[in-house]
């Protein structure tokens, strides 16, 4: 992999989001908030799956889907802006694939709860077990998507290859 | 001269409580940054949603309801206060003169009385407000202040590792 991180880190882009003095932290900004509107919305949804606030409509928590989309894309291509800076430094460190396996994994989560228990919920019913199981999931996950992606500053290995 | 901290008294009280050696071990400070992170969602997942259906999204969420989200926010700022306090007691001197940590806290004070002003001026207004109503112009405003402001702070979280010492912004300090 090391030609591949090697060819990444000398194209313009990646050269100048090291060394330009605002470029990484222009980037940083927009992931932290980008996550922030994501697993914010995230954990509302999940919230409300849990039983909290269960006296308004569950299916209209539908609302929030653009918010979280809005992030989850702000969030994405800050990140690979961030990942083209430093390509080795991410992709060689496991907890890298361990924020995308739980964040991924916990949007797909919230999108089974839109398909399922929206409409169980529909009518301001409890949550079934299984809905308060897969939102108690959905929370670990985002939870442990935020773990993975704070402790990548403190546990890379090599930043960069060339 | 500062009259007000003394950056040294506070970091030497760090060390004395143990605080310092702590947040200096292997974990101690990425595990204070994920508490920090996650309270900061937990806000913004609450608080933050809830001026979102202020300003008009999600139309067809109780403002009321939504509302019963917000000791979740609370909790989250309290997982950010008490990990910001041991960030700023175990590196004083990278914070209190930060420009970036110094506009966090003004944020912050914008964002408290702006919610005291909901709750003094909109709060009865939004929470007798039906499913689908768009809450007064106040509550609106307020909602938009308030996202902005917890925006802003995550922006000047993130821009505190920008300002390094020996960049110095002490506003209070006397020569």
């Amino acid at each position: 992999m090391d030609p591949i991180f090697s060819a990444i880190e000398q194209t313009p882009f990646s050269v100048w989001m090291r060394e330009d003095l605002y470029a990484y932290f222009i980037a940083l900004i927009f992931h932290s908030v980008g996550m922030a509107l994501l697993i914010g919305g995230g954990v509302v949804v999940s919230l409300r799956g849990l039983g909290v606030a269960r006296n308004t409509s569950f299916e209209k928590f539908r609302g929030f889907f653009p918010v979280m989309w809005f992030g989850a894309v702000m969030a994405v291509v800050s990140g690979l802006a961030l990942l083209i800076g430093y390509p080795a430094k991410a992709l060689t460190n496991p907890l890298f694939a361990v924020k995308f396996a739980c964040l991924i994994g916990a949007a797909l989560l919230v999108r089974e709860m839109a398909l399922r228990l929206f409409p169980v919920m529909a009518q301001g019913e409890p949550a079934p077990p299984w809905g308060r199981r897969l939102a108690i999931a959905a929370l670990v996950l985002w939870l442990c998507g935020v773990a993975a992606g704070k402790l990548l500053l403190h546990t890379y290995t090599i930043l960069l290859v060339s | 001269m500062d009259p007000i901290f003394d950056p040294i008294a506070i970091e030497q009280w760090a060390r004395d409580t143990g605080i310092f050696g702590m947040m200096n071990s292997k974990w101690g400070w990425p595990i204070a940054e994920i508490i920090h992170f996650f309270g900061l969602c937990l806000l913004i997942g609450t608080v933050g949603m809830f001026d979102l259906r202020m300003m008009g999204v999600a139309r067809g969420v109780t403002m009321k309801e939504l509302h019963r989200l917000v000791p979740f926010g609370i909790a989250g700022y309290a997982m950010c206060v008490v990990t910001g306090l041991l960030f700023v007691v175990t590196a004083p001197g990278q914070y209190l003169y930060n420009p970036a940590m110094q506009s966090k806290i003004v944020l912050m004070a914008i964002a408290g009385a702006n919610m005291a002003m909901f709750y003094a001026t909109a709060a009865a207004g939004v929470n007798a407000a039906g499913p689908d109503d768009l809450p007064p112009v106040r509550a609106r405003v307020i909602g938009f202040v308030s996202l902005f402001c917890w925006l802003g702070v995550i922006v000047a979280g993130r821009l505190v590792t920008f300002f390094r010492p020996p960049e110095h912004w002490c506003l209070w300090c006397v020569s």
